[in-house]
């Protein structure tokens, strides 16, 4: 019960933070992107346009108010849910970022997965050969895995798979002739929900390979922190205090080894986590996935400012919906966080 | 006579793993009898807990038996099948750890942990292990059991920790036990108590026990059969009693006469000359090992290894020269002091700290007293003893003396000035009279600066000797007076042994002369020939530079040795206060009694009696 107590207490109080932390970003995306030498009102017209009819827009679009009031009519409208209406797409941002965000969600929540089994099995191993000949061939492999970026494996991968043997699809999220249900907007969830079952794993086809990409670059460092903390947890009386009780190596790596090795880890997962989010875009060029990463890319080639603004937000609250679910994950395997 | 649950003879073990081999153990020989306890005595790195990790089999890499036997139970337990080991420990064979905090698994409850070593050894499955757990606490006197396997080892004191650990370790009423300082990270009072529950536990079960400590008094009082061990090797081994009434050879007359008394008139310290031999320079090593720092050495003693000669009844020693023993004698006590001087240095009136919890919606803000309307002097060179138990508000006491608090309520006068305020201009008058020592030198020196650049530091500060050949040659004019080669000024603090690390401790605070030092807690922790070196280097300090000291201890007998005075604390307040003779000789508050009582006495025929009644356990 008291868990429950203390995590609630975290709950509010980083809700509590988050607040003055959104505020500042969404300032801070405001102001900056205001300052680029772009006019959003020549941009909003065509190409034609008159000088009289761009004067007349700005005043439309507010710009000619002090730099403050635009931010609060902004600000306003974006409690109401209303980021502004993409310049190039001519469609509201909402509802791009409503299409495209659960696509990157899925990719970047397997893709983790992806990392956690290679970063904890990798680890594992890591840990078992120490103090063997294999182990200097183990830590030359995985700082070579270390040294190779995301973007190199989606092509290694693709070459391989996608064009070498053709075994696996590499482009988009479905192929043709897929029917495509919207339930939530999470693709592999719809397809489930809806009983269509072709559906779903013809979209998990299309995704091994870019989740692969990003889980074998991500999972290097997951291998190395949790060899590293093992290394010093073994080194604890307690681990003695367990052998000298009897009980079996596999039981203490298990319950006294990992139990205590996996905090590093998952706070190092988290910030992996958070960092998928922007982390996915050169890899969903590659596999033209149609996700935030090629919406952003897209938004930033046409200077797309309310899409650029709904993207930057997105990344921030995302970022900080990981960074609580990860400390209240801390709270619940590591009593000493908890109050007394 | 009846079988011998453990037995060793000529066991050798070796590190034979690395570049050079070198001995680690050699030549044990020892029986021990159901129901009976040996004492394995000496300093660090005597190879007291290398025993421990024979029987078990966990030895460091590259450590092996290279000769002997070793035996439970008529089994030989260096060639019997892993398997076989392993499910002797902790079911037959079982384990008392040195630090009880980190003896237990951090992120498990104590009931998780209880539960998973009760499955283990077979005694309880199912949902009955819960009955079977609080049965266990109760026979180590751990109240509110329930409550206790819900909590987390970090919630608990190191006293409960230990006391949980016997719990484990007794379940399965093991027929061997093996402890290893399992009371050296405790206050005094908590020790006798965990001391005299292992007895218990142990003469309830039969229990043949070995009991690993540093503390040749205290292994006198439980044990029945003491083996001292000097480098690897026994020096002597004998009936607990006869040996400490009257040691054969000179190492174990040595240890005892280098720890202060308790009771009786106050003698000198006699000091062990430099360290134990390493063990990789044991193989070049002719004589007896101990030669080079024995006060009784003549020519034959470098020439061969003496072997163990019987000397009594089942009492033998390694020393050609035994008769000579008892003419090893402390020195002269400097003659006392007169502290009739007077003159006051450091005043404290009515001093309080109290600390409030941290606001919370959840909870009301509570506040307590860490130090509750003390007051104390301490005069020109004068030495003042602070002792009482962790929690008692000794070493929250020093910090708002040397200034790292500010005292909630009362006033600190310092050489006639008021310095309660503890602003910028009460911090720089301070810093020029009184210095603190810090209790652990591993973590007090920063291992990245040279010892030279360590010991100079005050001067960074004050501006004097700025330059760096001034000092240089300030460092090595500290460093002889503490007794390190000048060579150790370009040293790190990794290079250095315990001992000499809290020297340059010391150092570092004599810097720039202060008038005033607080030490707290700088010698426990270290062996006691180390300690008589400290002791007597403190002393002798004194008399060069006429500094004063307020000495913080958990340790009686080291108060009563250096302190001219001392002070008596207990939960914030100061009980007892007086001339440390007459207040250890005739203390009249209960505390002060039960303090005295539980330190093991000096002379091994009489009783030891300590308190057992604990005043409250601190459950929440």
């Amino acid at each position: 019960m008291r868990m429950f107590a203390t995590i609630a207490k975290l709950l509010v109080k980083r809700v509590l933070t988050a607040i003055p932390i959104l505020l500042v970003v969404s300032a801070l995306l405001f102001c900056i992107l205001r300052v680029l030498p772009v006019d959003p009102a020549a941009m909003s017209l065509p190409p034609n346009a008159t000088v009289q009819e761009v004067e007349a827009m700005r005043k439309e679009m507010g710009l000619d108010r002090p730099i403050y009031e635009q931010y609060g009519i902004w600000l306003g409208k974006l409690l109401q849910g209303d980021i502004g209406r993409s310049i190039h797409f001519r469609q509201d941002v909402t509802s791009l970022i409503g299409t495209t965000l659960p696509a990157t969600v899925e990719l970047a929540v397997i893709a983790m997965m992806v990392a956690t089994v290679f970063g904890l099995a990798g680890g594992l191993f890591l840990f078992y050969v120490r103090g063997t000949r294999a182990e200097a061939v183990m830590d030359f492999v995985s700082i070579l895995l270390l040294s190779l970026p995301e973007f190199l494996w989606s092509l290694f991968l693709l070459l391989i798979f996608g064009v070498f043997f053709e075994v696996l699809p590499f482009t988009g999220r479905l192929s043709p002739g897929f029917e495509r249900p919207v339930v939530t907007g999470f693709l592999l969830l719809d397809s489930l929900i809806t009983g269509n079952i072709s559906t779903f794993f013809n979209a998990l086809e299309h995704m091994i390979l870019p989740c692969l990409a990003l889980g074998i670059a991500l999972s290097p460092s997951l291998m190395r922190v949790l060899r590293s903390s093992l290394l010093d947890v073994y080194q604890d009386d307690y681990i003695q205090q367990a052998r000298l009780r009897g009980l079996s190596e596999k039981r203490i790596l298990v319950r006294h080894g990992l139990k205590n090795a996996i905090l590093p880890t998952l706070s190092l997962m988290g910030v992996q986590f958070g960092f998928l989010f922007g982390g996915t875009l050169l890899v969903e060029i590659i596999y033209s996935y149609p996700g935030m990463g090629n919406l952003m890319v897209d938004a930033i080639r046409n200077a797309d400012l309310p899409i650029i603004q709904g993207a930057g937000l997105t990344y921030c609250i995302a970022v900080l919906v990981i960074s609580i679910a990860v400390d209240s994950l801390y709270l619940i395997l590591n009593p000493k966080l908890r109050a007394r | 006579m009846a079988n011998p649950i453990l037995s060793a003879q000529g066991l050798c073990v070796e590190s034979v793993g690395g570049a050079e081999s070198f001995p680690v153990l050699t030549d044990l020989n020892f029986s021990l009898e159901p129901g009976k306890i040996l004492g394995l005595v000496g300093e660090s790195g005597a190879g007291k807990s290398m025993i421990g990790r024979t029987i078990s089999q966990y030895l460091p890499k590259g450590f092996t038996v290279t000769r002997g036997m070793l035996k439970f139970d008529g089994e030989d337990l260096v060639g019997m099948v892993p398997e076989r080991r392993r499910n002797l420990l902790g079911r037959e064979i079982a384990f008392i750890p040195q630090e009880p905090l980190s003896g237990l698994n951090p992120v498990l409850s104590v009931g998780q942990q209880m539960k998973e070593h009760l499955a283990r050894i077979g005694l309880a499955s199912g949902e009955n292990w819960r009955q079977r757990a609080l049965k266990e606490f109760e026979a180590v006197h751990l109240p509110h059991g329930a409550a206790l396997l819900d909590k987390y080892p970090h919630q608990l004191s190191g006293g409960m920790c230990q006391r949980i650990l016997i719990a484990m370790a007794f379940a399965s009423r093991p027929r061997l036990l093996i402890a290893d300082e399992p009371t050296t990270a405790l206050d005094v009072t908590i020790q006798a108590r965990i001391v005299k529950l292992i007895a218990e536990m142990q003469k309830r079960d039969g229990t043949a026990v070995i009991f690993i400590t540093h503390d040749l008094r205290l292994a006198s009082q439980i044990s029945d059969e003491i083996m001292v061990l000097y480098a690897g090797r026994p020096a002597e081994r004998g009936p607990a009693k006869q040996l400490f009434s009257a040691p054969a050879h000179p190492y174990t007359r040595c240890l005892q006469l280098a720890n202060p008394t308790i009771t009786g008139p106050r003698r000198g310290l006699f000091i062990l000359p430099e360290r134990m031999p390493g063990l990789r320079v044991l193989k070049e090593l002719k004589g007896c090992r101990f030669a080079s720092r024995c006060p009784n050495a003549i020519e034959a003693c470098t020439q061969a290894e003496p072997p163990l000669a019987e000397i009594g009844a089942n009492h033998i020693a390694a020393c050609i020269r035994t008769e000579k023993t008892p003419e090893i004698v402390p020195p002269r006590l400097a003659p006392g002091r007169e502290s009739s001087s007077a003159k006051i240095h450091l005043c404290g009136e009515k001093l309080t700290k109290s600390y409030t919890t941290a606001w919370s919606p959840f909870a009301l803000r509570t506040s307590f007293k860490a130090v509750n309307s003390v007051d104390f002097t301490l005069g020109e060179g004068e030495f003042v003893g602070i002792v009482g138990e962790s929690g008692s508000g000794k070493s929250s006491l020093a910090r708002l003396v040397v200034g790292l608090d500010t005292p909630t309520e009362g006033q600190i006068t310092l050489a006639g000035r008021d310095v309660t305020a503890n602003g910028n201009s009460e911090r720089a008058y301070r810093r020029d009279y009184i210095q603190m020592v810090f209790q652990d030198p591993q973590s007090a020196l920063n291992p990245r600066r040279r010892i030279g650049s360590i010991v100079t530091q005050a001067n960074e500060a004050s501006g004097l000797h700025s330059s760096t050949q001034e000092r240089m040659d300030r460092a090595a004019e500290l460093l002889k007076e503490i007794g390190l080669p000048p060579d150790a000024a370009m040293r790190f603090p990794s290079q250095l042994s315990g001992g000499q690390k809290q020297r340059v401790n010391i150092a570092r605070a004599l810097c720039t002369l202060p008038k005033i030092l607080v030490a707290d807690e700088i010698v426990s922790g270290l062996d006691v020939s180390v300690q008589a070196q400290l002791l007597d280097l403190l002393l002798k300090l004194r008399d060069e530079h006429g500094f004063s000291m307020l000495f913080i201890s958990h340790d009686l007998s080291v108060v009563r040795y250096l302190c001219d005075r001392v002070m008596v604390m207990y939960r914030g307040k100061v009980v007892e206060s007086g001339k440390t003779e007459a207040v250890f000789a005739d203390p009249q508050h209960a505390y002060t009694r039960s303090l005295l009582a539980a330190v093991p006495p000096d002379d091994v025929n009489m009783d030891w009696s300590p308190v057992l009644a604990e005043a409250g356990y601190q459950v929440e």
